[in-house]
């Protein structure tokens, strides 16, 4: 992808990470500019969410280096307290949506979404309620904010996990299978709120088996395999003319057809 | 066999304080061992076992041996050397009783909160300690209170065994009342009928409380 002097977003170097004996991370290298929204694809056991963790040091990692915004993510060099205090730091500026929403059920939704801003950031009760009723507004669940996520649809429990991770305006939002566990008729409704995302130059890296989704809202395509990145390239290009025979296989079998 | 229920009227008052000191005392153990189960089963799972073995000893202790037992030892064998007040003796063992079987319950239930949970809540930013007290604790309450309500309903019970070292609870106040008015019958039918009441609201309120908690959970 285009490389520019400014300070990239997201910036991945020589990234190794091992289960035991498996490497599932062999050395990947991953340059993700300001506002930009890069899908990583791949089959299961390709190593794209141990990724995505690695990057919120939900996994941490055994070589390399992992940046957000020039400053580094990974410090083998701090233990304990002092990296409890840098991690947590960092960490709010990522917003993160796991495959299975997470969403804390002993609290309302509009509490799932101001529970940071107000714990972490100290930002008062009625200014909190006022971002998420916004927030809330934008994913379109206002209706539901006292209501409990046990009586949300997956596609809204989704969305409000969205909203949770926006409502400490995060640099990047890291998406893992985000719409992997939902009814294929809720899927759309959390594309919507992506796309939207995409459509304000919010930078994302979204871990997806969305074929259709990713070429349609990426700036950038990876097709990772075997703790590799086997090929990454403009979306069209990706999935309409991949260069590695892996690349095609994989396509050909998610796609039924190759272009 | 004739019943007479006049002496019961006449000690009225003396039941009701028995009453009073019943509830007065199921609050502080409750509050006591509600509080002090979540603390025990924190340190139980968060610290090293070299550290927590004595509270893992504690509850083994208070688990394996009778409430009686319990109450003797601290009031007896304890009081040879410092007299504690029977009072304070009573809520402390029957606290640390039922601080042991909560202790219990919240272990499990904490460890029943996903690893889903730790890592939305550790990728917002919040710390170990944060998390804890936002997310898992809440979660791992809601999901303790069907045994936790069950526990405390025994537990009023189990107050009835403090008349044995002299407390003026229930049972307590109405063999003073029989010894002196000899109408077993009556008293024992009436505390009957008041334990039923106070069970009975009770159940209510864990019924109440479950079907909140189901749906936060």
């Amino acid at each position: 992808m285009t490389q520019t002097t400014e300070t990239p977003m997201v910036e991945l170097k020589g990234v190794k990470k091992r289960f035991g004996d498996l490497e599932v991370l062999k050395g990947i290298d991953l340059r993700v500019d300001r506002g930009r929204i890069i899908s990583i694809i791949g089959p299961s056991g390709s190593g794209k969410s141990t990724l995505l963790r690695s990057v919120n040091n939900l996994e941490v990692i055994d070589e390399g280096q992992i940046l957000l915004d020039g400053v580094q993510v990974n410090r083998p060099d701090l233990k304990g307290l002092a990296f409890e205090k840098h991690i947590n730091h960092i960490r709010q500026n990522m917003g993160m949506v796991f495959q299975h929403f997470n969403l804390f059920p002993h609290l309302s939704t509009l509490e799932n979404v101001t529970l940071a801003p107000r714990k972490l950031k100290g930002v008062s009760a009625s200014i909190a309620r006022e971002l998420g009723m916004e927030l809330l507004e934008r994913v379109g669940l206002a209706d539901k904010a006292q209501v409990y996520p046990s009586a949300l649809s997956g596609g809204q429990k989704q969305r409000v996990a969205i909203a949770r991770a926006l409502a400490m305006q995060p640099k990047v939002m890291l998406f893992d299978e985000a719409t992997s566990a939902l009814d294929p008729e809720l899927v759309e409704e959390v594309n919507r709120v992506m796309k939207g995302l995409a459509e304000e130059h919010m930078t994302m890296l979204i871990v997806t088996h969305e074929m259709a989704f990713a070429r349609d809202v990426s700036d950038w395509a990876m097709f990772m395999d075997g703790g590799v990145v086997v090929e990454a390239n403009t979306p069209e290009h990706l999935f309409s003319h991949p260069d590695q025979e892996r690349t095609q296989h994989f396509l050909r079998k998610h796609l039924g057809t190759q272009g | 066999m004739e019943f007479d229920f006049s002496p019961v009227i006449d000690y009225l008052p003396v039941l009701l304080q028995g009453v009073g000191v019943t509830l007065l005392i199921g609050v502080a153990v409750a509050v006591m061992s509600v509080v002090g189960g979540q603390i025990v089963a924190v340190i139980t799972l968060y610290t090293r076992k070299m550290v927590n073995w004595p509270l893992r000893f504690f509850i083994w202790l208070f688990m394996t041996t009778p409430l009686l037992l319990q109450l003797y030892f601290l009031y007896f064998g304890i009081g040879e050397w410092i007299l504690i007040p029977a009072i304070v003796v009573g809520v402390l063992g029957l606290g640390f009783h039922y601080m042991a079987y909560n202790a219990d319950i919240f272990i499990a239930t904490i460890k029943s909160v996903s690893s889903g949970q730790y890592e939305a809540s550790r990728s917002l930013g919040f710390g170990h300690l944060a998390t804890l007290f936002y997310v898992v604790l809440p979660q791992a309450f809601n999901r303790a209170l069907p045994q936790l309500s069950n526990n405390m309903i025994i537990m009023v019970k189990d107050i009835s065994v403090l008349s044995a070292i002299g407390i003026g609870e229930m049972v307590y106040v109405s063999q003073y009342a029989i010894s002196v008015t000899f109408r077993p019958f009556e008293f024992y039918i009436t505390i009957t009928v008041i334990y039923y009441l106070i069970n009975l609201m009770m159940e209510a309120g864990q019924t109440w409380i479950e079907r909140r908690a189901a749906y936060r959970s």
